[in-house]
């Protein structure tokens, strides 16, 4: 396989950006799903009704993490078929374990004493969550987040492989045809796209941020 | 006024009731230290208060309502609480934990700030920037006062204080104690007060409970109790040295002879206390001079003497033991 600077040039400048928009989404909305689904659950697995479902549903999570993406879509092929949305189902279930996991551990390792004084002085259980336990695991949630974002940004790239499109369209583009150009922009992009959106992710949990850790 | 009635406590799986059929009152503006060794169940009774448990049988009136009828966290808002490991909240300023309570109370916003500067006077923290540091930038002593200032933000009349100074060292908790004890003297709250620091009880009680193994095993005024022990737990509690225990709760003035011609003396010699110290202080004076008995004065003027075998006689009577000093 030889490297052709010109074609690598060509790939970077016009193969590859109409993928990036379409990989964006294959990110963005996993993210959301998954995150809309993660944090709730796990913080109800923190209050002490639910907390004994904790292991029976983080195996579930688990599952969804050691499952290979491509196997998900597979499960769900006689339902839904090839394409986008298969790969936005597989890619929201291998985005949720980082956040689910984190998010527990984030809120359980508040402070004991912290919880207790708060519910001493009077705090209703919904506001020790929101005014205590919530401020307090913003840093371990948003590790969780990122870790699932820049694992989300390449791993979308399978998409490409069920019709999913992406900046894997590119990469695959490449191997199939022997062009290690392709594959080199394809990456390229990825890696650019990992670094700023976990860039982007921090500067958000900064705004978040408890002040006393600013 | 808190009254508990046939309070028990069982912990789901525990062998024995971490608290045993315990019944006690703690009057209007008393300082009431429970004491006992770790586990005896203090802690738990402090807790059942303002129920962050919930006793299993029996009831706990507060001002003579059933605590069990109210609701919890309205209940927690009128009580105040202090822990040993404070329990700041680590992501708000001083001035904002101060003010939690009658933030959630929801004081108007004026109110709160000058009830948060007021409590950082009383409680020695206005000095420098204390009110805008997060708690983790002050010291152990610095927190307890904090944890002190915040349980009495909306000037509760009861409070709940576990072993409020146990986590700082000797030095600054002998300051807590004295500071403390100081503000009480003005505040006059009704205040239950966990240890397991003999000395500590015997100094902040106006009334102390002693209990073991969730058991009450006496209850009395600090004297009481250091005079006739209950039972060997209770002496074993209070440790060999109940002699001068005592001799540091007791005024040199209860124990004093009228003052005679020779004891003028004394005042020349500067070998005196005053009527309100302790006969401890009075045995230090005697130590140092060399004396075998003191001049007890009320301000400048000779009230009676107090001597060694005065004391001696003392010690003997509430002991019982034929024992010197």
């Amino acid at each position: 396989m030889s490297f052709d600077p010109e074609l690598f040039i060509h790939a970077m400048s016009h193969r590859a950006p109409p993928y990036i928009l379409e990989h964006l989404n294959l990110v963005l909305i996993p993210m959301c799903i998954a995150v809309l689904i993660a944090l709730p659950t796990s913080i109800m697995l923190t209050r002490p009704a639910y907390r004994r479902f904790t292991s029976r549903i983080m195996a579930v999570f688990n599952a969804g993490q050691t499952i290979p993406p491509l196997a998900v879509i597979a499960i769900f092929f006689p339902f839904l078929g090839l394409g986008y949305a298969p790969a936005i189902l597989a890619l929201s279930i291998y985005a949720l374990l980082p956040i689910a996991r984190n998010t527990i551990t984030a809120i359980s390792s508040v402070p004991q004493d912290v919880k207790e004084a708060a519910r001493g002085m009077g705090m209703t259980p919904w506001e020790v969550l929101r005014k205590v336990e919530l401020p307090l695991s913003v840093p371990g949630i948003m590790t969780g987040i990122k870790t699932s974002a820049v694992l989300t940004v390449s791993t979308a790239v399978l998409a490409a492989l069920v019709g999913g499109k992406g900046m894997g369209a590119v990469i695959f583009a490449g191997i199939n045809f022997f062009q290690a150009e392709l594959i080199l922009a394809g990456t390229v992009y990825i890696g650019i796209m990992a670094v700023l959106i976990e860039r982007m992710l921090t500067l958000l949990e900064w705004y978040l941020s408890p002040s006393h850790l600013k | 006024m808190i009254e508990l009635i046939n309070v028990t406590k069982i912990f789901p799986g525990a062998p024995s009731p971490s608290v045993d059929n315990v019944s006690f009152r703690v009057n209007q503006g008393n300082i009431c230290v429970l004491l006992g060794p770790s586990g005896c169940g203090k802690t738990t009774i402090l807790r059942m208060m303002n129920r962050l448990e919930e006793p299993s049988s029996g009831k706990i009136l507060i001002n003579s309502e059933n605590t069990l009828k109210s609701d919890p966290s309205a209940l927690r808002r009128s009580i105040g609480y202090v822990i040993q490991q404070t329990g700041l909240l680590p992501h708000r300023t001083v001035a904002r934990n101060i003010a939690l309570v009658p933030g959630l109370l929801g004081w108007p916003q004026e109110k709160i700030n000058s009830r948060v500067d007021e409590l950082l006077k009383l409680m020695g923290l206005d000095s420098g920037d204390i009110a805008d540091k997060y708690p983790h930038q002050l010291s152990g002593g610095q927190m307890q006062r904090v944890g002190v200032a915040r349980a009495m933000a909306a000037d509760p009349p009861i409070m709940l204080m576990d072993e409020p100074f146990g986590a700082v060292d000797p030095i600054i908790r002998i300051r807590l104690q004295d500071e403390f004890l100081k503000l009480q003297q003005q505040v006059r709250k009704t205040i239950c007060f966990v240890t397991h620091d003999i000395n500590e009880a015997i100094k902040m009680a106006d009334y102390l409970i002693i209990f073991n193994q969730g058991r009450l095993v006496q209850m009395g005024s600090p004297v009481e109790v250091l005079t006739s022990p209950a039972d060997d737990f209770v002496l074993s509690l209070i440790g060999d040295d109940r002699g001068v225990k005592i001799l540091d709760l007791t005024r040199a003035e209860t124990l004093m002879e009228p003052a005679d011609n020779i004891s003028d003396d004394l005042l020349g010699s500067g070998c005196t206390v005053q009527s309100y110290q302790p006969v401890k202080l009075a045995l230090e004076v005697m130590m140092k001079k060399n004396q075998d008995r003191v001049g007890v004065c009320r301000g400048n003027h000779l009230a009676g003497t107090l001597s060694w075998s005065d004391i001696k006689r003392h010690i003997n009577k509430v002991s019982g033991e034929e024992s010197e000093l």
